[in-house]
């Protein structure tokens, strides 16, 4: 019940807010939030559930801006009808990553991600007809409303809040699946969950595959927005770890929890911009930073896990290490040779 | 209830915040939003142009007779708006297109800002111009040369820089002279990062060398921000072209003069197109070991007491620095922005896109080395320009081409160190 | 020809050492605590301001640089394994990137507001020019950087398995529990390390600074390849980090030299991609 009202609650603060605060900059700040929490809830699927720490998502992300972008640059057509091959794009692409690099674990999962993702920066800056390091642009003055691009950033905000109610809902739906039911136990034991007879690698991927479809929705939605993609701004590393970090701050494998990581970070990092960014002394990342690194030190488990009674020792439990479970056979060895010098 | 209550207080907080202070001063203030990169590797210049550009509102909003031919200089404030002071408010992209265009929607609707200045990169250029048209605010960018920037329509949008094809057209007459002069510049090789700069400016300087007949010898792409380039010296140093014309940022230009010098290759005509080779920090960690290197620019120090020679005082006294292109280019277009507002007359946008469109400025009008101030219908100065300069002692560039207004010889072939 | 190659590959060999340098310290601390710090390449830019302040100030060169910027980054090591590192160790793999990102956001921008933006350079013969034989030629303050690195790389490889406190960190490292129980003390071991890899970031960072550029942002170029190097090498490998340093410099200058520079990165990537398909424990790492 008590969720209930706090559901409620949040629905109707979502609903109200541009109404509310309706100067175009802050109707702009609640779109971003949106926008974002799109994204980190597409990763929270894999990042979060499943436990599989992508910082490579941004190629997706990318899949789906390009695809919006290319539509429009170089087909004359609305950027919407883009959406549909960047998702197919980023399955795709999620399924030849993913079957490769799922069966890695831990850090080497998520150094492939970063490897992968830096390939096709690469590639793309060195591609003429995907724009190389120009990138495309959108419909500068809009045909017709099915371009997207719009002065006030109220339609945004309120195409953002259904996208995201929707990535929400199925990751709820997933989260109480029989998927979920595995991907929970997976992320606490792959090796166990293997030997129950969980189908580990095949729900991996379809949790990878699942995120990467959502991940290049919002990458299309930022384009459109923005009317604008390069490399950099679209496939560079540093919008994953953006979005990896909101998952995480707000509490990832919760469901609320990216849509907090975004509210906080969002209008953080936006706000100290407008305030200490044009004096130029770099203040606003070492606010931005330290903010960061206190909630790491502070609330490990992210701020949603403050309020949910996920206490902190669950989480350390929960602390998956295949990586460090599968080497201490030999690292006991190591240790053991080790001590042997030892007087 | 409560809930209710709080919000409508926040709102009408926010409110007040957004309009109190601009509604009061605008008969006395006209804003410009400066949309500068102030973080991130392009820092530098967001520096650079801060405090070029308060050295410009000194000159605009104090009374400074001794500019002599300096619109706006010699009364204090703008005369058409009975002596309104410029206040630029400034704004920080991060060299980032999402960012800056955030920043440029801040600035209009929050800060109220009669128009917008900026953005540096190309494609922040390109988002924060696209909402300034949306808006209906003239946005003036002076050193952004993505050609595409002014083949959207637009008609907010005006540039003063020279822009790719105007290099290519000085470089190909530069060469011609000094060949003419004995020079051998058969054969030239160009070597760019792959950023949009790089990428663009490299291929128009090909095509333009191409028209003349004698297709670019060698190509040399790197990736921008390199850690190791000393495979693309050897390249040159295997080609052995004639002339090696740079297009590079300032971390790239240092790495490449100290491989250069290490490796030991000087070719005999070393050109840059200005960015890193302009950058005063070039010069200071690099100048003694790249001698001799020619380099792009519209800005030239006149002589003492000339106009150009007391701004790059100024500028030295804010900043610590030496002027460089960059920043001149910048304070140029500023300096143009603020006096289309002045003949305008009101902070009323459709009046200063009038006056922007009409602007006819001179050539002793300027400080930098344009032959004047004139926008076509894309918004494009037609009648920007550049020239070349050259490093000779190590420290300090001084003018040689073209020969009208340059103050010592080309000096050849290139020194090094 | 053949011979500009020879000068490729020195040249890349060189660059190469350098790498597994500053990859050693992240190695060291990814491999025993498995933590992965984003900040390491910013512990690499502070040690190339600390070597520049030393010249600026002392007017020092790398003999007094490097030490210095070993015991200032060995001490900044320390304060933040007992302020950052203790804590969110214990917390799931995001909070450690969380933590190190911010604290490289913090670190990145601190240095910014007080140094500001612009590049600065050591003085282009403070080792002492290029060595020039049999037609190759070899920057003094490359080879000094090279010969350090695989010294100092030797060096933490014999530390940690010839060693009793080398011992007792591995034991740690696989479990604090245990180690305990013998009389080992975690933090201090942990605390030990930090200052350790840290310590040796920062003298990699004295020995760059020579021949490289300085910024506030440059530990966003290099830490990008020294993550790379350590997960070709394997995590927590020093020798890993050796032989992959030496041979992405190789590729690196190889492959810049003869299929185009903007494709090295790339090669560099792919062959990363794979040796995980192959050996996904890395070159030296163990499964």
């Amino acid at each position: 019940m008590r969720r209930l009202i706090w559901l409620l609650v949040v629905a109707a603060v979502a609903i109200a807010y541009p109404l509310l605060l309706s100067s175009p900059f802050q109707q702009r700040l609640g779109a971003l939030v949106l926008l974002y929490a799109i994204a980190a809830s597409a990763w929270n699927i894999v990042g979060g559930y499943a436990g599989q720490v992508s910082v490579g998502h941004v190629v997706f992300f990318g899949c789906g801006a390009y695809a919006a972008m290319g539509s429009y640059a170089k087909f004359g057509l609305s950027p919407l009808l883009g959406i549909p091959g960047g998702i197919v794009l980023a399955v795709g692409l999620a399924a030849i990553i993913g079957v490769p690099t799922l069966r890695l674990s831990g850090h080497y999962f998520s150094m492939a991600t970063i490897a992968v993702a830096e390939t096709v920066r690469l590639i793309v800056t060195n591609t003429e007809w995907l724009g190389a390091a120009v990138g495309l642009s959108g419909p500068t003055v809009p045909r017709n409303i099915f371009d997207l691009s719009f002065l006030s950033s109220l339609p945004y905000y309120y195409l953002f809040l259904v996208v995201l109610v929707i990535t929400l809902l199925i990751t709820w739906w997933m989260a109480n699946s029989r998927m979920g039911f595995y991907l929970r136990a997976i992320k606490d034991s792959e090796r166990a969950a293997r030997s129950l007879g969980a189908p580990a690698s095949r729900t991996k991927l379809y949790a990878y595959m699942l995120s990467a479809a959502l991940t290049s929705v919002a990458g299309a939605l930022y384009a459109m927005m923005f009317g604008f993609v390069d490399p950099e701004s679209g496939l560079g590393i540093l919008i994953s770890v953006k979005i990896l970090i909101m998952a995480a701050l707000g509490g990832a494998g919760l469901l609320f929890g990216p849509l907090v990581g975004a509210a906080i970070l969002v209008p953080l990092e936006e706000i100290s911009n407008s305030w200490l960014g044009g004096k130029g002394a770099g203040l606003t990342f070492v606010v931005y930073g330290a903010i960061i690194v206190l909630i790491a030190r502070f609330q490990p488990g992210g701020l949603l896990s403050l309020f949910t009674g996920r206490s902190k020792s669950k989480i350390d439990t929960s602390k998956t290490d295949t990586s460090k479970t599968d080497t201490s056979k030999t690292d006991t060895s190591k240790t053991d040779t080790g001590a042997g010098h030892a007087p | 209830m409560n809930f209710k209550h709080v919000t409508r207080l926040f709102c009408a907080a926010a409110m007040s915040l957004a309009l109190g202070p601009g509604a009061q001063a605008q008969d006395k203030v006209v804003k410009i939003g400066v949309i500068m990169p102030m973080s991130g590797g392009t820092a530098s210049i967001g520096a650079h142009a801060k405090a070029a550009l308060e050295v410009a509102m000194d000159i605009i909003n104090n009374a400074h007779p001794e500019l002599g031919n300096l619109p706006l200089a010699k009364n204090a404030g703008l005369a058409g708006l009975g002596g309104a002071k410029i206040e630029a408010v400034f704004a920080d992209n991060q060299g980032n297109p999402a960012t800056g265009q955030n920043q440029a929607l801040r600035l209009i609707t929050e800060e109220k800002v009669a128009a917008v200045f900026g953005s540096y990169q190309s494609g922040v250029t390109l988002t924060s111009s696209a909402i300034a048209e949306k808006y209906g605010v003239p946005f003036l960018n002076s050193e952004s040369v993505a050609a595409n920037l002014t083949e959207r329509g637009f008609k907010w949008f005006f540039r003063t820089t020279p822009i790719a094809t105007d290099f290519a057209k000085i470089y190909v007459d530069f060469l011609a002279d000094i060949k003419a002069q004995g020079a051998k510049t058969d054969s030239v090789a160009v070597v760019h990062d792959n950023t949009e700069y790089g990428t663009s400016v490299a291929n128009t300087i090909a095509g333009a060398f191409k028209e003349k007949g004698r297709p670019i010898a060698l190509d040399v792409a790197y990736p921008v921000n390199a850690t190791d380039l000393q495979g693309q010296v050897l390249q040159l140093k295997d080609k052995k072209p004639d002339v090696v014309i740079m297009i590079s940022y300032t971390s790239d230009a240092i790495l490449f003069a100290k491989t250069m010098q290490s490796l030991d290759y000087k070719p005999a005509v070393l050109l840059a197109d200005d960015a890193g080779y302009s950058d005063p920090s070039f010069t200071k960690a690099v100048g003694k070991i790249s001698q001799g290197v020619f380099n792009r620019s519209s800005w030239v120090v006149g002589p003492p007491g000339s106009a150009s020679a007391i701004i790059a005082d100024m500028y030295k006294k804010k900043s610590g620095e030496e002027m460089d292109d960059t920043v001149a280019r910048q304070m140029q277009g500023f300096f143009v922005l603020a006096e289309a507002i002045d003949r305008a007359g009101s902070t009323d946008p459709a009046k200063i896109q009038a006056a922007l469109k009409a602007t006819d400025l001179k050539p002793e009008q300027l400080m930098i080395g344009y032959k004047g101030v004139k926008f076509d219908d894309k918004g494009q100065n037609v009648l920007a320009s550049g020239a070349i300069i050259q490093l000779q002692d190590g420290e300090n560039y001084v003018s040689v081409w073209p020969k009208a207004n340059a103050e010592k010889a080309p000096v050849l072939p290139y020194k090094g160190w | 020809m053949s011979f500009v190659l020879v000068q490729v590959i020195v040249g890349g060999l060189l660059l190469g050492a350098v790498y597994a340098l500053f990859s050693s310290g992240l190695t060291l601390v990814w491999g025993m605590m498995n933590i992965v710090n984003f900040a390491h390449g910013d512990f690499v830019m502070l040690g190339m301001y600390v070597a520049y302040v030393v010249y600026t100030l002392m007017g020092g060169g790398p003999i007094l640089g490097a030490p210095l910027a070993t015991l200032v980054l060995a001490t900044v090591g320390v304060v933040v394994y007992f302020a950052l590192i203790r804590d969110i160790m214990k917390g799931p793999m995001l909070a450690q990137i969380l933590g190190t990102f911010g604290l490289a956001l913090l670190l990145r921008y601190s240095v910014f507001w007080w140094f500001g933006a612009n590049f600065l350079s050591m003085p282009p013969n403070i080792v002492g020019g290029t060595y020039a034989f049999a037609g190759l030629r070899i920057e003094a303050s490359r080879l000094l950087a090279g010969v350090v690195a695989l010294l100092v790389t030797f060096g933490l490889h014999l530390l940690l398995t010839r060693t009793s406190l080398g011992s007792k960190m591995l034991a740690v490292a696989e479990d604090q529990t245990a180690a305990q129980l013998m009389g080992i003390r975690p933090d201090t071991m942990q605390a030990i390390a930090w200052a350790i890899a840290a310590g040796a970031t920062g003298l990699a960072g004295a020995l760059i600074a020579n021949f490289f550029y300085i910024v506030p942002t440059v530990g966003e170029t290099l830490g990008i390849v020294a993550f790379v190097t350590v997960s070709l090498g394997g995590f927590g490998s020093v020798p890993g980090a050796l032989v992959a340093g030496l041979l992405i410099g190789v590729i690196e200058s190889l492959s810049g030299y003869l299929i185009g520079a903007v494709y090295k990165d790339i090669v560099v990537y792919v062959l990363f991609l794979f040796f995980l398909w192959f050996r996904p424990q890395g070159l030296m790492g163990k499964m």
